[in-house]
């Protein structure tokens, strides 16, 4: 593989610098408990079916030549057996197990008219329950923009295949995938706020009063986009005023950010833009500026030319209907080998930043997965998943989890919600926490 | 009849519909078990339909059934599979059925759904508004499709948290240039500083509409709220204009009316995806754009003013797929040759847009886009082509093209024969799907939920991408649909996969000729286009379907299909002028949204 650019990654472990306060409030006494992070990572199109599941289970596992980046992390590490996604089953071939991934519900069949996924993902309803504690509520991250157009051939559209984050039951969440801005959101939300940001609160005032107003002159479903806009607008005001008000601010920067670390914004390398990406999610939880994070390697259907990686000629998507072809099938395990490479390279960024006693991954749980195993079937039968970090030591890692065939995914969201501290009784088809995860 | 808006599948005025009776025997045969006599699984029971009129009382309910019997989801797996033809047949008879019956009942045009300006939009707008030439919306996200295919449609302009965001610091940005230029600053500030003056004038442009003393007076207590907290004059004012371009009047389009400032908006946001000029607002004032007459004359005013560009860019660029190109389509290095020079490269992504472009300004046929006597190319992608550049340079111009250059319309165009390979190689079927959705607008269906594998023959794998791909064919579910695609795919092998022409590959001379469903043969990329300029009136109704679904920001119901039927046939009528398919969807019921006929 070409190796990565220096010029491009970010210096040391990371772009923060520890503060000397930090130090001295963290000698005054017993530090609080860490917060806990959670990110998901997404990879489109499936990975090649034999060589990802472990041999061996519980905490006898030998890890299979897909997962082999991760032999580093393995006492750090929960690899998921025969976990399901029933809702994603019917539809198409991939925008329903995209959209569907982390909701684990059926979105409706549209080329956008009624677009609807019928639910919240699980990042989200973390989110929405304890988002006011840092300056984000969650990052949404990706590397392309949404794809273009509507899929024709099977009647979605596009959106679907681009969005894992969903706020609501039609909100999917827009990603950043520029990381200077990232990094300059990073960058303001952890200096003091100055007038800027009250005048900006006054500002937003007024424009909440133009959006109520209008309000009153609509129609039913455009009610529904001023209300979102009312909603997003007074969200960002909230903020502001948090961070105005430091008597209300429960959150304080854990490290300040060098300012000199700035990423380029358009990195042309797909390779760097990945790293980028994923040095912003170490940044974001370095200095706890959210504590949830989705990144989406790239779209459903990706045909990403994945030529870069040695012995690969050709695009993620035209690999991956390999047709059982054995050449074919090597280079597609490779694509998804790469894939868990760039997995345990935010893994080894994270156990890199200590933390109180230990370090952010120990504090944290990065769920690696995709909406379906084999691309030449696009099955959400056994789907690949690992999970890694320890949640703070709420997760009971170093194991291979075989489930009974078909358990539904989301009871490992079940599992991860209640080592997020923001438990739920049910999620979507959940029939209570996947066995075996919690300590 | 009651009115449903319908939103029909695609295709659906392809094939030679099936008669009632023959539909019947479809039904019959494939769908009787579960729907029909007693049992009526997901409430439709075909034995309550006597007769064709009747289908029409439940218009939803059978337009649905045409969408799930033409993508092969009924009947489900186990039971014998109906074959493509008849899918197609059957749907197209419920297609064309529901539609004479939409037709023949006048159309009533659903409302013009608020949305937010796109990010395109939004940066045209605040360049026109504060008269700078910087791209504020640089930092916004990019915008998914809906309706048609098109980022400006209603339904898929969502909002996130980021976007308030965004728009806050976008604003910021472009106001911190535009109160450092002189030349901006004379656009919208006042030349002795006067708050109310300047926003009494500001406010109507940027809500694209008059607006009540009151609302003035709210944004320049903003002002005075600055001025109060010391700040200068220019910040208090860019901090107030700041307030108008968060507010929702700005950053929405609100065009839901039959009056002249919701239609100035409306043309604009068309035409030049940005927001209406001095002469529109003027003739919105005297009440005139009601008139058709005018309505004609401004539509191609604007398509003669430079801004019209970004129209030809937007829609060329979703139409045909060519944004992906740089995004998610990226040729391989290795393989493409001088396709990455930076004049090359952009000459290649723009020239669709700067062809069709030229075709609107001039007015002429928009049979072009099958074949055309010229290109609008640069000397470098001109050379790129194999032609020689005289009097060419760096800047893109309407070249004539030389006998025998194999190009002229959209297929000898490297930025479609580009989107329509993989990154290393040509795909007589990416190809073939490309013309089949994009030009005649018969996405083929879905492939089935598990693709069987390919079988070797004995004697192995044979050698060609074309012999492996009718070895593909001789598999008889594959063949329904990929006698359709490959076909039509193979006329194009003479370009490799970054649009150069090529005789040989891997040593082996091309073999560019394909034999269609129908029978007829043909050989090489000359032959093709006299292909589909035979289908000229279904590329043409295709193209008018998907500008007037544009137009409107949404996907189109079966009435809008009545509108599209009489917009193409003043097209055809009138030679294909670009004009007429312009104007006549300006003038179209579905864009005045006027309920009459």
């Amino acid at each position: 593989m070409k190796p990565l650019s220096r010029r491009t990654l970010l210096r040391g472990t990371g772009a923060a610098l520890a503060l000397p306060w930090l130090e001295a409030m963290a000698a005054k006494g017993p530090a609080a408990k860490a917060p806990v992070r959670m990110a998901v990572l997404y990879m489109p199109n499936g990975v090649h079916p034999d060589n990802w599941t472990p041999a061996g289970v519980g905490r006898e596992f030998v890890l299979n030549k897909t997962l082999s980046p991760l032999e580093a992390f393995k006492k750090d590490l929960i690899v998921a057996t025969n976990l399901w996604n029933q809702a994603s089953k019917g539809g198409d071939g991939h925008y329903v197990k995209t959209s569907g991934f982390l909701t684990c519900t059926t979105v409706t069949k549209t080329l956008g008219v009624d677009i609807n996924c019928n639910g919240v993902s699980m990042d989200q309803v973390a989110a929405q329950r304890s988002g006011q504690q840092t300056p984000f509520p969650s990052f949404e991250l990706g590397v392309n923009p949404v794809t273009t157009g509507v899929d024709r051939n099977v009647g979605y559209t596009r959106v679907y295949g681009s969005h894992i984050a969903w706020s609501g039951h039609t909100n999917p969440l827009a990603r950043e995938i520029n990381p200077r801005s990232v990094f300059e959101r990073l960058l303001r939300s952890t200096r003091p706020a100055g007038n800027s940001a009250k005048s900006d609160a006054q500002l937003l005032d007024l424009v909440l009063d133009d959006a109520k107003q209008l309000r009153t002159q609509l129609g039913r479903a455009d009610q529904v986009r001023m209300d979102e806009y009312l909603s997003v607008v007074r969200s960002l005001e909230e903020r502001l005023e948090r961070s105005t008000s430091p008597a209300q601010r429960a959150w304080k920067p854990r490290v300040a950010i060098d300012p000199a670390a700035k990423p380029e914004a358009q990195p042309k390398d797909y390779a760097d833009h990945v790293r980028l990406m994923l040095d912003m999610i170490a940044l974001a939880f370095q200095t706890d500026s959210t504590r949830i994070a989705t990144f989406m390697f790239s779209n459903a259907v990706s045909n990403q030319n994945f030529s870069f990686v040695d012995g690969v000629k050709g695009g993620h998507h035209s690999i991956s209907h390999h047709m059982d072809d054995p050449e074919q099938m090597r280079q597609y395990q490779l694509i998804g080998q790469w894939h868990v490479a760039q997995y345990a390279y935010l893994l080894q960024k994270l156990a890199a930043i200590p933390e109180g006693e230990s370090n952010v991954l120990h504090n944290s749980m990065i769920l690696f997965g995709a909406g379906f195993r084999d691309g030449n079937k696009h099955d959400p039968h056994n789907l690949p998943l690992v999970l890694a970090g320890r949640a703070g030591g709420r997760l009971n890692t170093g194991q291979h989890l075989i489930y009974s065939p078909d358990s539904p995914l989301s009871n490992l969201y079940v599992s991860m919600l209640d080592a997020f501290g923001t438990p739920v009784e049910r999620f979507a088809d959940s029939t209570g926490p996947a066995r075996g995860v919690l300590v | 009849m009651l009115k449903f808006l319908l939103f029909l599948a695609p295709a659906a005025f392809a094939a030679d519909p099936f008669t009632f009776a023959e539909a019947q025997g479809l039904l019959r045969t494939h769908c009787a078990k579960c729907h029909s006599g007693k049992v009526a699984l997901g409430g439709f029971n075909f034995s309550q339909f006597p007769d064709e009129a009747s289908i029409t009382t439940r218009s939803k309910l059978w337009a649905r059934a045409a969408n799930l019997i033409r993508e092969g989801e009924m009947p489900p797996p186990g039971n014998p599979a109906v074959a493509l033809e008849d899918r197609d047949r059957f749907s197209t008879w419920i297609t064309t059925t529901l539609h004479k019956a939409a037709c023949a009942d006048g159309i009533t045009p659903p409302a013009f759904p608020l949305r937010r300006l796109n990010r395109n939009e939004y940066t045209a707008t605040v360049r026109d508004l504060l008269n700078i030439p910087v791209n504020a919306g640089r930092n916004l996200p990019i915008d998914g499709a809906g309706g048609e295919g098109f980022d400006n449609a209603a339904e898929t302009l969502f909002i996130s948290p980021i976007h308030a965001e965004k728009y806050l610091e976008a604003a910021k940005i472009a106001l911190d240039y535009a109160m450092r230029d002189p030349k901006s600053r004379a656009a919208f500030l006042t030349p002795t500083p006067d708050a109310r003056a300047t926003l009494t004038a500001l406010l109507p442009r940027a809500f694209r509409r008059p607006v009540q003393p009151a609302e003035i007076d709210r944004y320049v207590a903003l002002f005075a709220a600055a001025e109060k907290r010391g700040d200068t004059y220019d910040d208090a004012i860019s901090y107030a204009i700041q307030g108008v371009m968060m507010s929702p009047h700005f950053l929405f389009r609100l065009e839901n009316a039959t009056h002249d400032y919701a239609m100035a908006s409306r043309l604009s946001y068309f035409l030049w995806g940005g927001m209406p000029d001095a002469e529109l607002f003027k003739l919105a004032a005297e009440g005139k754009l009601a008139d058709p007459e005018v309505l004609s004359a401004q539509t191609v005013r604007m398509l003669k003013d430079q801004k019209s560009r970004e129209f030809a860019e937007n829609f060329v660029g979703q139409w045909l797929s060519i944004r992906e190109l740089g995004r998610d389509i990226k040729p391989d290095p290795k393989v493409a040759g001088d396709y990455y020079e930076t004049e090359v490269e952009s000459g290649i992504q723009y020239e669709p847009a700067l062809f069709f472009h030229e075709i609107l300004m001039q007015n002429e046929p928009l049979t072009y886009l099958i074949d055309a006597p010229y290109s609008v190319v640069s000397s470098k992608l001109a050379r790129y082509y194999g032609m020689v550049p005289t009097g060419i340079r760096q800047q893109p111009v309407r070249f004539k093209l030389p006998p025998g250059s194999h190009r002229g319309g959209l297929l000898g165009m490297a930025a479609v024969l580009a989107v329509s390979s993989y990154p290393t190689r040509t795909s007589p079927v990416l190809r073939g799907k490309w013309i089949l959705e994009s030009l005649l607008g018969t996405p083929p269906p879905p492939p089935p939920p598990n693709v069987p594998e390919l079988k070797e023959h004995e004697g192995g794998t044979p050698q060609t991408l074309r012999a492996r791909l009718e070895q593909h064919r001789a598999n008889p579910t594959c063949a329904s649909c990929h006698n359709r695609i490959d076909p039509m795919g193979f006329g194009l092998e003479n370009y490799d996969s970054v649009g150069r022409w090529r005789d040989t590959d891997a040593g082996q001379p091309i073999d560019a000729s394909g034999v269609l469903p129908d029978g007829t043969k043909y050989n090489g990329p000359d032959e093709l286009k006299k292909v589909l300029f035979a289908k000229k009136n279904q590329i043409v109704r295709n193209l008018a379907g998907k500008m007037l679904g544009y137009a409107l920001g949404r996907g189109l119901t079966t009435e809008d299909e009545c509108a599209v039927d009489q917009i193409v046939t003043a097209v055809e009528r009138d030679g294909y002028k670009a004009h007429t398919l312009i104007t006549e969807i300006v003038r179209s019921v579905p864009f005045r949204l006027e309920t009459k006929q």
